[in-house]
């Protein structure tokens, strides 16, 4: 029997102050016990309202506006709260997003889990420390942490201790929203790991919420596809991986490639996603589409079987009748939208450009003091590499591993406490230690910083032209007419076209990638020789990071700008970086060209990293 | 251990600086206070007779010899109590006119403080969790209005219709006729004679509870453990005390702590208003008279008092709240 259906599921917000919006629409699926579903969707997809809404835990202004939900026989749609409670955790957990949250902050670990378990079940006293004590070796933390406060545990660890959690009572279903999302890499990958050993040992069903298909394909035998409040597409992780039907899905799947390979091809989805408060007409992904047939502006598909599983797509149902191939093309396996493509002689160019900053066995301690004890924490130790005008450098490291450190060294914020930084600019060698006042300031015009979220760094009251023109007054003393081309010019360079169009727009209207282009529209506004770029792409949806990444790499080919690309992501290294440099506790455990490296990576640390990067074909 | 130590070293140092910067105000202030007193004695435009200026400073006891002797000397009577005479009750010393206002102060204004946090963070907790129900917008609207209120002015109403138009308590002071002590007449009159005063207090106080707990509750209440309560399917009750309200009552907690502190101060106009034989009366006749010696003690008993319920506040938080341990422990 199934164990959850939801038929024609919608989810409406309606806040007091602004225009009701269908987060959800008209969802449809089923899940099998025991079964591992997956659910992909980007930001604002409605994937986590969705979840929610499953547990019946949606609160004002949000409400379900119609359809079914069944779990196990019954209808819970409308369940009273109380009937609910029964089935709650006993059949029904879940793995929030933010798991750093999650759990009580002033009430010990062990409680946490003794209120749900005493209350579901006949368990008493040191029956139920002795649950615990199992559940922790499940997910293989030492016990000892049962009676540890939560903020005493580390993010990998709480995210453990929620999963415990989770299998308390022994569900029949789980419920995953992003379980890892906010944690390093090669924790990420070992949660994952034990998730799916218990699952397979235990036989529940997970619905498994994720914005990162890598993930989502490795774990899930079947997979929703979640786009502007509606299921794309619904297919076996085999089957999509085959043949995805979607163009959606072909752009999330063409944001992956192999970075060993000789020649890498990421694409990416221009534009953004639909304001879901409007009224759609037709498909809501055909304005970002490249397989757009006028039929798609008219009508929107419905989710209709299709190979095996189901999609929302009109060209993909046409294509595969009785003779649609000739009328509407061979379907098509990738995304054939803009791309970017790195040729292994491209990463094969040789390190010769001149050297614009040299770091010389430079090591940092921090000590922090408190009453007579010093505690001396080496956060960088003996890193020696060079940046070159028209290159980039990879610094590439988890959480931890010294690489912020490294950066506010090298932009002039913070001293190393040995070796030096030697910056050799246009007018002469001048040695990067701890600025502090004019000297900081001066020292800006020479490296530039990008950031990593592209959503707070723009002023939102501000215009565009405003928020450019800015450090074009303060460093270069432009004023008029002047000012304005210069800002003009600059928006032309980032791509953002045309650009008179750009200069009275707002931050907010933009879309990530978007955003992400003024912010580097800023840096190149003083002319810099260095822009340090510090994970500029995490925060942005898979399905537009190429478009940066382009960006970036266009203006190392047409400037002489030195780049150094701070990041956990070895594919991205690879896409934009000559030469790749791997920090782990502070020390290079790695350091060569991009290909040299990626190929054949000496250190453990840089394969689990290698490891990480979903790798769909 | 380390976070008790670190609080305790810098309330004693707080405490510290308080005590010299008591000693110093007075000290740099310009004038002399035996040649004001005197010329409050004699008239304004009386001639200042020498001997008359120095037989008052040696009535008051006032001092001389370097800043730095009088120093010591005045470190010295404090650890002694001594903080010489009072001059509108001459020749009672400081610490007498004070002690006989301490304990009306005390048991009135930590009455109705203890009171008042208990009825405000009650109702604050209750109208947060259910939220937007009538009995929420009766609550919160009901607070605003009388917040707006000043404990004073219902106090002047209190008295108006219960002691002068239907005469059911007695209008001022503490007491009447029986002997001040722990006995049954003397405790009845002190009951009757604080009722009014505590009223006024208790239809103002817990609505600054009420508010803030409400608004905390409101924001924990959106925080992911409460919604895995929720998911947990434990029951409501214990999702909104053991969740909720234990998280949201930390602020409130330390808030009350540092009101508990003022109480020293004294409630003046609501004291005055009654006539009550309370420390906030006492410092509305030390200010009006000038009477500097217990003014300043006034002073040095109520920032003390702050000082020593910060130190509480701080040590109950360590308790309270596992995470002050570590973050600055």
């Amino acid at each position: 029997m199934t164990l959850l259906d939801v038929r024609d599921l919608s989810v409406r917000y309606e806040p007091k102050a602004s225009r009701p919006l269908d987060a959800v629409q008209e969802v449809s699926f089923a899940i099998e016990p025991g079964e591992f579903v997956g659910l992909i969707g980007e930001s604002g997809s409605g994937k986590t309202t969705l979840g929610t809404a499953l547990l019946r835990l949606l609160q004002r202004p949000g409400r379900i506006s119609g359809g079914s939900i069944t779990f196990d026989g019954t209808d819970i749609t409308a369940l009273h709260e109380d009937d609910l409670r029964s089935l709650r955790w006993r059949d029904v957990s879940t793995v929030f997003q933010s798991s750093m949250n999650s759990l009580n902050p002033v009430v010990r670990v062990e409680a946490q889990f003794r209120d749900a378990i005493e209350h579901h079940s006949s368990l008493r006293g040191e029956a139920v420390t002795r649950r615990v004590r199992e559940l922790f070796d499940m997910v293989i933390i030492d016990p000892k942490f049962m009676t540890a406060f939560p903020h005493e545990l580390s993010g990998g660890m709480r995210q453990r201790v929620n999963l415990a959690l989770a299998l308390a009572l022994d569900p029949k279903f789980i419920l995953l929203d992003e379980p890892t999302t906010g944690l390093d890499v090669v924790v990420q990958h070992s949660i994952l790991e034990n998730v799916r050993r218990l699952q397979s040992e235990q036989g529940f069903a997970v619905l498994f919420i994720s914005h990162d298909i890598g993930t989502v394909l490795d774990l899930s035998d079947r997979i929703l596809v979640m786009y502007a409040g509606r299921i794309v597409e619904d297919q076996s992780a085999g089957a999509l991986l085959r043949e995805p039907l979607h163009p959606y899905t072909k752009g999330l799947l063409g944001s992956y490639g192999d970075p060993r390979a000789e020649t890498v091809k990421i694409t990416y989805v221009p534009g953004r996603p639909p304001d879901l408060s409007l009224d759609i007409v037709g498909c809501s992904f055909a304005p970002r589409c490249p397989e757009r047939i006028d039929l798609c502006l008219e009508k929107t598909p419905p989710l209709e079987p299709l190979n095996g599983g189901r999609a929302a797509c009109h060209v993909a149902a046409l294509q595969r009748r009785d003779g649609g191939a000739e009328r509407f093309g061979e379907p098509k396996r990738g995304f054939v939208g803009p791309q970017f493509v790195k040729t292994g002689d491209e990463s094969r160019s040789a390190l010769t450009n001149e050297v614009v900053l040299s770091v010389e066995h430079v090591s940092k301690v921090f000590e922090r003091r408190r009453g007579f004890t010093v505690t001396r924490t080496e956060a960088v130790s003996d890193v020696s590499f060079e940046l070159r005008r028209g290159e980039v450098t990879a610094l590439v490291g988890q959480s931890g591993s010294g690489k912020s450190t490294l950066a506010k060294m090298i932009t002039g914020v913070e001293s190393p406490s040995q070796g030096r930084i030697v910056f050799h600019g246009p007018q002469g060698d001048k040695l990067v230690s701890g600025f502090k006042g004019r000297a900081l300031r001066d020292y800006r015009s020479d490296v530039q910083m990008v950031f990593q979220d592209p959503y707070s760094s723009i002023n939102p009251a501000k215009r565009l032209g405003y928020v450019l023109s800015r450090p074009l007054a303060n460093y270069q003393g432009l004023r008029g007419e002047q000012l304005r081309e210069r800002v003009l010019e600059l928006l032309e360079r980032v791509a953002l076209t045309p650009a008179d169009r750009f200069v009275n727009r707002y931050g907010y209207e933009l879309s990530g990638g978007q955003r992400q282009r003024v912010i580097i529209a800023k840096a190149l506004a003083v002319q810099p020789d260095i822009i340090v770029a510090d994970e500029p792409i995490s925060s942005l949806d898979v399905s537009i990071r190429a478009e940066v990444l382009e960006l970036l790499s266009d203006l190392v080919k047409e400037s002489d700008v030195g780049i150094l690309y701070i990041t956990h992501d070895l594919l991205s290294a690879r896409m934009l970086s000559d030469e790749v440099i791997v920090l782990n506790g502070g020390k290079v455990v790695e350091h060569g060209p991009t290909l040299d490296v990626i190929r054949d990576p000496q250190d453990d640390y840089t394969r689990t990293l290698l490891e990480a990067i979903p790798n769909p074909f | 251990m380390t976070y008790v130590a670190r609080k305790f070293g810098f309330f004693i140092a707080t405490l510290w600086a308080v005590v010299t910067l008591n000693f110093l105000i007075p000290r740099l202030q310009p004038g002399d206070p035996a040649e004001i007193m005197v010329k409050r004695l004699a008239g304004k435009d009386a001639a200042l007779d020498p001997a008359q200026v120095k037989a008052m400073r040696a009535m008051l006891g006032a001092p001389d010899g370097s800043l730095w002797n009088q120093y010591v000397t005045y470190l010295g009577e404090l650890v002694h109590g001594n903080f010489g005479l009072s001059y509108t009750y001459y020749p009672y010393s400081v610490t007498e006119v004070i002690g006989q206002a301490f304990w009306w102060t005390v048991v009135l204004v930590v009455f109705t403080q203890v009171v008042s946090f208990v009825v405000g963070v009650v109702l604050g907790a209750y109208a947060a969790w259910r939220r937007n129900s009538r009995l929420d917008s009766v609550v919160t609207l009901g607070s605003t209005f009388l917040g707006t209120l000043q404990p004073f002015w219902i106090g002047l109403l209190l008295l108006y219709v219960f002691g002068y138009t239907v005469g059911w308590f007695p209008t001022s002071g503490g007491y009447e006729e029986a002997t001040p002590g722990f006995n049954w007449p003397f405790i009845q009159e002190a009951v009757s004679h604080s009722f009014l005063p505590a009223l006024a207090l208790l239809i103002v106080t817990p609505i600054g509870w009420i508010l803030g707990m409400r608004n905390t509750m409101i924001m924990n209440l959106g925080e992911d453990y409460i919604r895995l309560a929720k998911a947990k399917g434990l029951p409501d009750r214990h999702v909104a005390l053991k969740y909720a309200a234990r998280n949201a009552l930390l602020p409130s907690v330390t808030g009350f702590a540092l009101a508990l502190g003022g109480v020293l101060g004294g409630a003046i106009l609501v004291e005055t208003v009654f006539d009550y034989p309370g420390l906030g009366r006492l410092m509305g006749e030390a200010v009006e008279n000038k009477d500097y010696p217990l003014l300043q003690t006034l002073m040095l008993l109520t920032t003390a008092g702050v000082l020593v319920a910060n130190l509480a506040a701080d040590l109950l938080y360590g308790v309270l709240d596992p995470r002050a341990r570590r973050a600055e422990g």
